[in-house]
């Protein structure tokens, strides 16, 4: 069986795979977008909170993924509550580290005129700073989208759903006939959703991102 | 900022604020934690099966075989990719300059896991080299860009005041633009590094062993305690190695720049 | 050693140019087009033009970091076209703006770079770096572990003239090499490459884009036009007169009367031993009575070798116990080597008169508004006792030859260039017949200026 046929003929199992990963990812992201951005705002007037913040974040980052999640397990059990908690965590650092260094970049003259209309502090940050520092952020979302696809493969091991199902049983049935075709479905498959999503995130910064300080 | 790379770990030379508090917390945190599980460990009442996989001769094993492969995989991701981004910033390379930076790029965006596990059944090898050599494919990346962007930002009036005294070809690559674009390649191959320690817990999957062989034998075997053992040894070795990485961009990195 | 005869110091090589053309593929216009000079043994010549006319281009076809696509270079006689790109360029020094020093070698390894090359054995390329630095003015205990970014602009610029000289080529091609320097330190370059030739006598073409560092450095000036045409080539002085066209006259500019300033040199004119001098170590009271006796207020004290280094007033004598610490500190000082022109400029921002100084910094007298004044006058008396007499000609050795400013303010260009002339040989005679602590000397002050 060709790859081909193999997909046609698993065509409803890998494309509800598929949207599981993909759903899974993207909620993932959401999550650590709103976790990311509150971190950040709340750190990125302090040097040493910005320090601090983007230290542990990379610190996360450097821990192997199969670690955290095999150490997720007794605590959350099996299933989508272990993925979607490591994938938070791994999404944490682009997102709030953009988010520092966007929110930092803003022009101090812009906030200054902001004020100096009569803004109040809530207002300079919603209006002003989180939209000047939104191309920032969104590109830390599309970073982490990117990252978490690949992670997601391995997060199958603890019953996490998504395309790495076809990974693992791909393996476990190694010399069987469509083992090959299932890993690659699964791996080609991820790719294929990665690039996808890539393209999401270009119309979103087109359409999201004010042409005035569009690059 | 789309200089944020896809790996999402920095790959910017130089010691920021938070790059500082990391190279003194990290390895003091590593200390306490592993310490303290591992004493945990050794002093609670174990039953049979944990017993065989919570000794010292398994523990530094496992430990070992995991370093291995990230040196393994370390030597050949430099041996490949350092040679072959000098080679990229020829002149006549440029037309296929791009085909290797899309072949890395593909080998960086498909999951680490499925270029593992489709490398072992096209070839049906086990151990220590089908681990190493699709985990270096995978972490491939960083260090193949990063000797390219590196080389590329030398500034042009060097080149040409190297040439222009007279230095051969050769030299002007090996004795000006190299060193020049070391600290570039030094933050790529650590980055390259991270990613190897932490693929190289998936070793065990095609039989290469390392420290993912604990979480899975924890796992299976429905052993928290060995599982805990396994990944905390493994997120306190990637730290290390990570720790190492960032102190050899401090020390390897050429002197009067910066 | 003699010096009446110049190719004594001469160790230069003639280069030639013939038909050099440059074509770009893919653009329809040449960038260099068809230019044939010759530039003289032991000169220094000038390649002025405006910016993207081709000038960087046609000297870098000398070296052949670019290759003409058509034409004939030869450099002492030998086919450049015919060499090893990379053995030729070793033959020839090569400085470059912002000096191109390697950021990762330090001094001495930067200069030494091109020796290594050449397969010089270890102690004789330290001994080189050693002598080069002391030729450029830098010390060499205290450079030569330094990286590039530890020094200042100019000390960068004169480690890449150590360089580029490093192992003694016959030619030096200079890309700007004052250009990215403040003007005072630039001023001082100039200057100690001016000195340099006279020992050195290289043949050395100077790619520019600023005309007055083109008259105060050029043996002979090409001023070129759109793809490197050349419009003019000729004596800085020839040039100033007798402007050939349109462009050449927009290029030298308005100002021509006051650039032949630059043309002369403050050792040409007579400058008066004005101040009273003293010795740090000699009492107040003693120095009091000597101003009294010489009926005048300030004095210049300077240290054990003479250099200057403070004014002290008489009213701050009364009250000191010693002469130390006391007193402003001496501001911009001219050199005998410096022009009328930076010569001028110190003047004025010393409020009327300058301290001069020799080529080891010692005091050796002062220079006043009324000498440059009176040498502005003494050219324009000469040039009208001149009269018409000169018929332009082509002005070439400048001799009697009516410069050709309108405003009569300015000076006679011929004048200017015979007391140049002289003054070159006089430098180069001057240089010879000094003992071994001049260059010392020089490296003292040039540590000190920039």
């Amino acid at each position: 069986m060709t790859l081909f046929d193999y997909i046609a003929d698993r065509w409803d199992r890998l494309a509800l795979q598929s949207w599981l990963h993909v759903s899974e990812v993207v909620q993932s992201t959401l999550l650590a977008a709103v976790l990311g951005v509150l971190i950040g705002v709340a750190v990125y007037r302090s040097p040493v909170g910005s320090a601090v913040a983007t230290g542990l974040a990379s610190t996360i980052l450097t821990i192997p993924s199969f670690a955290l999640l095999g150490l997720l397990i007794p605590v959350f059990g099996l299933g989508p509550t272990p993925a979607v908690v490591a994938l938070v965590l791994y999404a944490l650092l682009p997102i709030t580290r953009n988010t520092i260094v966007g929110l930092a970049g803003v022009d101090p003259a812009v906030t200054d005129a902001a004020k100096g209309i009569g803004m109040g502090r809530l207002a300079v940050l919603t209006r002003v700073e989180l939209r000047l520092a939104w191309p920032a952020i969104l590109a830390g979302m599309r970073v982490a989208t990117q990252m978490l696809m690949g992670i997601a493969v391995i997060a199958a091991y603890a019953k996490g759903p998504g395309l790495g199902g076809e990974v693992f049983s791909g393996l476990t049935r190694a010399g069987s006939a469509n083992a090959t075709n299932q890993a690659l479905a699964g791996t080609l498959g991820v790719v294929v959703l990665a690039l996808l999503l890539e393209g999401v995130y270009f119309f979103i910064a087109r359409f999201t991102v004010s042409r005035g300080i569009r690059g | 900022m789309s200089d944020v790379d896809v790996t999402g770990l920095s790959s910017e030379p130089g010691l920021k604020r938070a790059d500082r508090v990391r190279l003194l917390a990290q390895p003091l945190a590593v200390l306490v934690v592993v310490g303290a599980v591992l004493v945990w460990a050794f002093a609670r009442e174990t039953d049979e099966i944990e017993a065989e996989s919570i000794q010292a001769g398994v523990l530094l094993t496992k430990t070992w075989e995991h370093l291995l492969i990230t040196v393994v995989v370390t030597a050949i991701v430099v041996g490949v990719a350092v040679p072959l981004g000098a080679m990229l910033t020829r002149r006549w390379a440029k037309p296929v300059a791009p085909v290797f930076l899309g072949i890395a790029n593909i080998g960086q965006a498909a999951p680490a896991l499925g270029v593992l596990v489709l490398f072992f059944l096209w070839t049906g090898w086990e151990g220590l080299w089908a681990a190493a050599l699709p985990i270096a494919f995978y972490s491939l990346l960083p260090v193949l860009r990063n000797t390219i962007v590196g080389i590329q930002s030398v500034d042009p009036s060097l080149v040409d005041a190297a040439r222009g005294i007279g230095m051969s070809p050769r030299s002007v690559l090996l004795r000006v633009e190299m060193p020049l674009a070391l600290p570039m390649v030094l933050a790529g191959i650590r980055t390259s590094l991270v990613l190897a320690v932490g693929t190289a817990t998936l070793a065990f999957f095609v039989n290469g062993g390392g420290l993912g062989e604990l979480v899975d034998t924890g796992y299976k075997l429905n052993r928290p305690a060995v599982l805990v053992v396994g990944a905390v040894l493994a997120v306190g070795l990637a730290l290390v190695v990570d720790w190492l990485g960032a102190l050899a961009e401090q020390l390897l990195g050429p002197k009067g720049l910066g | 050693m003699t010096s009446d005869s110049t190719d004594s110091a001469v160790s230069g090589v003639e280069i030639q140019l013939e038909g050099v053309t440059k074509r770009y593929p893919g653009s329809a216009e040449p960038a260099v087009k068809d230019v044939t000079m010759t530039i003289p043994a032991g000169q220094i010549v000038v390649l002025v033009g405006p910016s993207g006319c081709g000038k960087t281009t046609t000297m870098r076809m000398i070296n052949r970091l670019i290759e003409p696509t058509s034409g004939r270079i030869t450099i002492g006689g030998e086919d450049a076209l015919e060499l090893d790109d990379v053995r030729l360029r070793r033959k020839i020094g090569y400085a470059i703006q912002q000096a191109g020093l390697f950021p990762h070698f330090t001094v001495a390894q930067n200069i030494a770079v091109v020796p290594g090359l050449l397969g010089w054995d270890k102690k004789r390329i330290a001994e080189r770096v050693d002598e080069l630095m002391d030729l450029v003015g830098l010390d060499a205990s205290q450079f030569r572990d330094r990286y590039p970014r530890q020094l200042s602009g100019g000390q960068q610029q004169r480690v890449g003239v150590a360089r580029a000289l490093a192992a003694d080529p016959p030619v030096l091609l200079m890309d700007e090499p004052f250009g990215a320097v403040d003007p005072i330190t630039r001023g001082n370059l100039q200057d100690e490459l001016l000195r340099l030739q006279a020992d050195l006598g290289k043949t050395i073409v100077f790619v520019t884009h600023d005309f007055d560092e083109a008259v105060k450095l050029g043996d002979r000036i090409a001023v070129l036009g759109e793809a490197s045409t050349i419009q003019q080539y000729d004596t800085p002085e020839a040039i100033l007169a007798n402007p050939a066209n349109d462009m050449v006259a927009g290029f030298v500019g308005a100002g021509a009367s006051l650039k032949q300033l630059t043309l002369l040199r403050v050792r040409d004119v007579d400058y008066p031993d004005l101040a009273l001098t003293a010795d740090v170590g000699e009492s107040p009271s003693e120095l009091r009575a000597r101003l009294a006796r010489a009926g005048d207020t300030y004095a210049l004290l300077v240290d054990r070798r003479r250099r200057p280094q403070r004014w002290v007033h008489v009213r701050n004598l009364s009250a000191a116990t010693s002469l130390a610490n006391i007193g402003r500190p001496v501001g911009d000082t001219v050199s005998t080597q410096s022009t009328l022109q930076d010569a001028l400029e110190a003047i004025l921002a010393e409020g009327g008169r300058a301290v001069v100084t020799g080529t080891r910094g010692e005091y050796v007298g002062m220079i006043d508004i009324e000498t440059v004044t009176g040498v502005l006058a003494q050219l324009r008396e000469e040039h009208e006792s001149a009269g018409d007499a000169g018929d332009a000609g082509d002005g070439v050795d400048g001799d009697g030859t009516d410069a050709a400013d309108g405003d009569g303010h300015g000076g006679d260009a011929g004048r200017a260039g015979v007391a140049r002339g002289d003054a070159a040989r006089d430098g180069a005679g001057r240089a010879d017949g000094g003992v071994d602590g001049d260059a010392g000397a020089a490296a003292d002050s040039g540590a000190g200026t920039s």
